[in-house]
C-alpha cells in the first residue's frame, strides 16, 4: 500500500475517533470513549506505517517540507495524547486533541501543501535532521496536550476536576520542556554549528524557539518557586503553546530567515 | 537600599528579566536586523534614525540587550547560590530529629503499634526501606529513635545544574563574541589562500556540483588540501554538513559562484540560403577564429554576459552572477573589415540582434558556455563553542535530574513504652507524589506485616 492510501486511512480513523469521543462527551458512556481511544491508537499505527513508507520511498526523514512536518506533528500529537491518557485517564480531552489533529491532517492534505517528496537540498543532508526535528516536534506535541488541558482547567467548574487538569498540564510541560530544550535548542545548535559554523545566528526561528523556551521557563519558575498554580499557570501554558505554534508555523510564512525549509 | 538588594537577589527579578528578554527578542524578529542604511530609510522613513540610535537594528548585539543578559546572569548566580547552601546542608547534614507532630501534619503518613521492642520494629522498618533503596540515618536514645530515609538526593540539585549550564552557555556566547574568527574564502580551482590568523593555507583542488535527475542541486563538493610550511599535510572533500576541521579551524561549504573572467562558448553558425552549411565553433571570449575559409570570414567573441539585461541608457549589463540569461557579443570580419556585430542569446535562439554592415546571410546560435566555478568556504574558529556544548550537557543533565530524579524522603519516630513500640512515619516528595504514595504504602505494608 502506498503512502497516500495509508494517509487517507489514518485520516478516516482519526475522524471516527473524534466522532466517538464527541459521542462520549455528550452521552458520557465510557464505552464510547474506549472506542474513540482504540480508533486513535489504530490511526496512530497506520500513520506510523505511512511515515515509514514515506521514509523508505523518499530515502530521507519524513519532515523536509510543510506537508511532511504537519503529518509528523499530528502523529506526535496523537502519540503524546495516547501516552498521557494511558497514565492519567483523561478521555475528556480526546475530542479536542483529535479535532486539532484532524485540523493538522486536513491542512497537510490541502492543495496548498505540495506533497511530492523532493530530493534533499544539501543543507538538510544530515542525521541531525532526524534528531532535531523529531525531538522538537514531539516536545511541541506535549505542549499541545498541555494547551488543551489548560483550557479544560479554565473551563472546569468543580475544584477536584480543576486540580486534575492543573496537574496533568504540569506533567505535560514536564515532558515537553526537556524534549523541546534538547531537540529545538541543543540539537538545533549542534546542527547549525556543523552546517553553518555558528551555533546561533539570531535567525527569527531561533529567536522564536528561545521565546517559547522562556515562556515555559516562566511557567516552571512561577509555579515551583513562587507557588503560582491554577489559572495563572494555565494562561502561561496557553501562551507557551501559541509561541511554539508561531515558531513552527508563523515564522515560515511571516518572517524570513535561514529556516526556509519547513 | 535593603529592599533594592532584596529585589535584586529575588526570583521576582528573574521573572521580570525573562519577560523583558522575551519581548525584546520578539521585537528583533519584527525589525529586520543588520541591514543597510538605505533599507531602513526606505522602510521606516524618518523613524529609521531613531531605530539605529536605539540599536534596534542590531538589537541582539546592542548594549542594552547585552546588559539585560548580564543582569540576568548575575541574578541566576545570586538566586542559585542563596538556594544552594540550605540544599547542601540538607544533603550533607540532614536534620534527623523531627517531632512526631510535624510528621502527622504531612499528607502522606502512617502510624502503627507493635508488641515488640523498639530495636525489632526499627530493624523491620529499616529492612523494608532498604529494600526500596532508601539510604538510612538514625538518631536518638534507647526508648525513642528518629529515622531518616532518603533516595535520589541528587534530584534536589537539578535546577542548580541547569542554572550552571545556562551560565556556561552565556559565558560561551561571550567568548564566541570576543574571540571567534570568521572569514569567507572564495577560491577558484587551483587557488591557494592563507587562513586568517593561522599558520597554514588552504588550496582548492577541485570544485564540483552534483545534480539530481530533476536538475536541483544534490551536493557541492570542494576537494581541498591544507598546506603548512609549503607542504601539503591533509586532503579532504568538504560538503555541506561535513566541514573540515584542522588546528581549531573549521571550513564550511557555504556558497559557490561562477568565475566569468574567461568563459568559453560554443557557437553554431548557419546560412539562411544554404541549409547544408553548419559550423560548430568553440572559442574563448576575446578569441578570433576563422568561420568560412572560402570568403575569408572570421568570428570574434567580444563579450559574454551571464544574466543579460539592458540597464540605464540601454547599456547591456548583468543582473546577477548566475547564468540566467547568457548572452555573447559576436563580431564578424572579412579581410580586416567588420561586416556584422550583435548579441546572441542562449535562451532565445530566434532573437536576431545581428546588425550587418555588409549583406550576409549568416546566423548564429549560442549553444553552450563553460565557465570555471569558484567555491566559497567559510573559515571559522570559535573557542566559545566548546563551552556551549558543556553548558548544553549540564542543562540537559540538570533538567533530567529536576524532572525525572525526584528526591523522596521518609521520616519516622519510633517510641517504646511498656514493651510496645509505636511508629509514626511520614513521607515527603516534591514530585511524582502518586508513585511515591504507592511506594510508601508498599513499604508500610511490608514493615507492618512482620510481627
Amino acid at each position: 500500500m502506498n503512502e497516500s492510501t495509508l494517509f487517507v486511512i489514518t485520516f478516516i480513523l482519526y475522524i471516527l475517533s473524534a466522532f466517538y469521543y464527541l459521542g462520549f462527551l455528550f452521552s458520557k458512556k465510557p464505552n464510547s470513549a474506549k472506542t474513540g481511544s482504540a480508533l486513535a491508537v489504530a490511526g496512530l499505527i497506520i500513520h506510523t506505517a505511512a511515515l515509514i513508507v514515506r521514509t523508505v520511498e523518499s530515502g530521507h526523514a519524513p519532515f523536509t517540507n510543510m506537508y511532511e512536518s504537519l503529518s509528523f506533528l499530528s502523529w506526535a500529537s496523537v502519540l503524546a495524547y495516547v501516552i498521557i491518557d494511558k497514565k492519567f485517564k483523561i478521555p475528556k480531552i480526546g475530542p479536542y486533541i483529535m479535532l486539532i489533529v484532524i485540523g493538522l491532517v486536513a491542512l497537510a492534505s490541502s492543495p496548498l501543501m505540495p506533497k511530492e517528496a523532493t530530493p534533499l537540498v544539501p543543507a538538510l543532508q544530515s542525521y541531525w535532521l532526524w534528531l532535531h526535528v523529531s525531538v522538537t516536534l514531539l516536545g511541541e506535541a506535549f505542549f499541545a496536550v498541555a494547551f488543551i488541558t489548560s483550557i479544560m482547567y479554565l473551563a472546569a467548574r468543580e475544584a477536584d476536576k480543576k486540580e486534575k487538569w492543573d496537574s496533568v498540564s504540569y506533567r505535560c510541560v514536564a515532558v515537553g520542556f526537556p524534549l523541546f530544550t534538547l531537540g529545538g535548542l541543543v540539537f538545533g545548535m549542534v546542527w547549525a554549528y556543523k552546517a553553518w559554523g555558528t551555533y546561533w545566528s539570531w535567525d527569527p526561528k531561533e529567536v522564536w524557539s528561545l521565546i517559547t523556551w522562556i515562556v515555559f521557563a516562566l511557567y516552571l519558575h512561577t509555579r515551583i518557586v513562587m507557588g503560582w498554580k491554577g489559572k495563572r499557570s494555565a494562561v502561561i501554558a496557553i501562551i507557551g503553546f501559541l509561541a511554539a505554534l508561531f515558531t513552527y508555523f508563523g515564522v515560515n510564512y511571516l518572517l524570513a530567515g535561514l529556516h526556509s525549509y519547513a | 537600599m535593603k529592599a533594592f538588594i532584596k529585589f535584586f537577589t529575588s526570583i521576582r527579578l528573574a521573572i521580570v528579566l525573562l519577560i523583558i528578554l522575551a519581548f525584546a527578542s520578539l521585537l528583533g524578529t519584527l525589525i529586520p536586523q543588520q541591514r543597510g542604511l538605505e533599507e531602513y530609510a526606505a522602510r521606516y522613513g524618518q523613524l529609521s534614525g531613531l531605530l539605529i540610535r536605539l540599536q534596534l537594528t542590531r538589537l541582539y548585539h546592542s548594549i542594552w540587550y547585552l546588559a539585560i543578559l548580564g543582569l540576568f546572569a548575575l541574578n541566576i548566580v545570586v538566586c542559585t547560590l542563596t538556594r544552594l547552601s540550605p540544599k547542601w546542608q540538607k544533603a550533607v547534614k540532614p536534620h534527623v530529629q523531627v517531632e512526631a507532630k510535624s510528621l502527622l501534619a504531612l499528607k502522606i503518613k502512617d502510624r502503627y503499634k507493635k508488641n515488640a521492642p523498639l530495636s525489632a520494629v526499627k530493624a523491620e522498618l529499616e529492612k523494608s526501606l532498604a529494600a526500596s533503596r532508601y539510604r538510612l540515618r538514625s538518631a536518638g536514645q534507647d526508648s525513642k529513635v528518629h529515622l531518616l530515609a532518603r533516595k535520589k538526593i541528587l534530584g534536589i540539585f537539578g535546577s542548580d545544574v541547569v542554572h550552571l549550564g545556562l551560565l556556561i552557555i552565556l559565558a560561551g556566547g561571550i567568548v564566541s563574541g570576543l574571540t571567534s574568527i570568521r572569514k569567507e574564502l572564495a577560491l577558484k580551482e587551483g587557488e591557494t589562500l592563507s587562513v586568517p590568523k593561522a599558520s597554514f593555507e588552504l588550496r582548492l583542488d577541485k570544485f564540483t556540483t552534483e545534480y539530481y535527475p530533476d536538475g536541483s542541486v544534490k551536493a557541492w563538493k570542494s576537494a581541498v588540501t591544507v598546506i603548512e610550511n609549503a607542504n601539503p599535510v591533509l586532503a579532504k572533500t568538504i560538503v555541506v554538513n561535513k566541514p573540515l576541521t584542522y588546528r581549531g579551524y573549521s571550513f564550511y561549504q557555504t556558497s559557490y559562484g561562477w568565475n566569468w573572467d574567461n568563459p568559453a562558448v560554443e557557437i553554431w553558425s548557419k546560412k539562411k540560403n544554404d541549409p547544408s552549411f553548419l559550423k560548430k565553433l568553440k572559442l574563448k571570449v576575446g578569441e578570433q577564429v576563422p568561420l568560412d575559409d572560402k570568403d575569408q570570414t572570421s568570428i570574434f567573441v567580444a563579450r559574454f554576459i551571464p544574466d543579460f539585461v539592458l540597464g540605464e541608457g540601454n547599456e547591456p549589463q548583468t543582473r546577477s552572477l548566475q547564468p540566467n540569461n547568457p548572452a555573447a557579443f559576436v563580431e564578424g570580419f572579412r579581410g580586416g573589415e567588420k561586416i556584422f556585430s550583435g548579441w546572441i542569446f542562449a535562451n532565445f535562439p530566434d532573437m536576431d540582434r545581428i546588425h550587418a554592415a555588409k549583406e550576409t546571410d549568416l546566423s548564429f546560435e549560442l549553444k553552450s558556455f563553460e565557465a570555471g566555478q569558484y567555491s566559497v568556504l567559510e573559515a571559522a574558529k570559535d573557542p566559545g563553542a566548546n563551552l556551549i556544548w558543556i553548558g548544553c550537557v549540564l542543562t540537559m543533565l540538570g533538567l533530567t535530574l529536576a524532572f525525572y530524579w525526584p528526591h523522596w524522603e521518609i521520616k519516622a519516630v519510633l517510641e517504646e513504652s511498656q514493651g510496645k513500640t509505636e511508629a509514626i512515619v511520614g513521607g515527603i516528595a516534591a514530585k511524582n507524589r502518586d508513585s511515591f504514595q504507592a511506594e510508601f504504602e508498599k513499604i508500610m505494608a511490608s514493615a507492618r506485616r512482620t510481627q
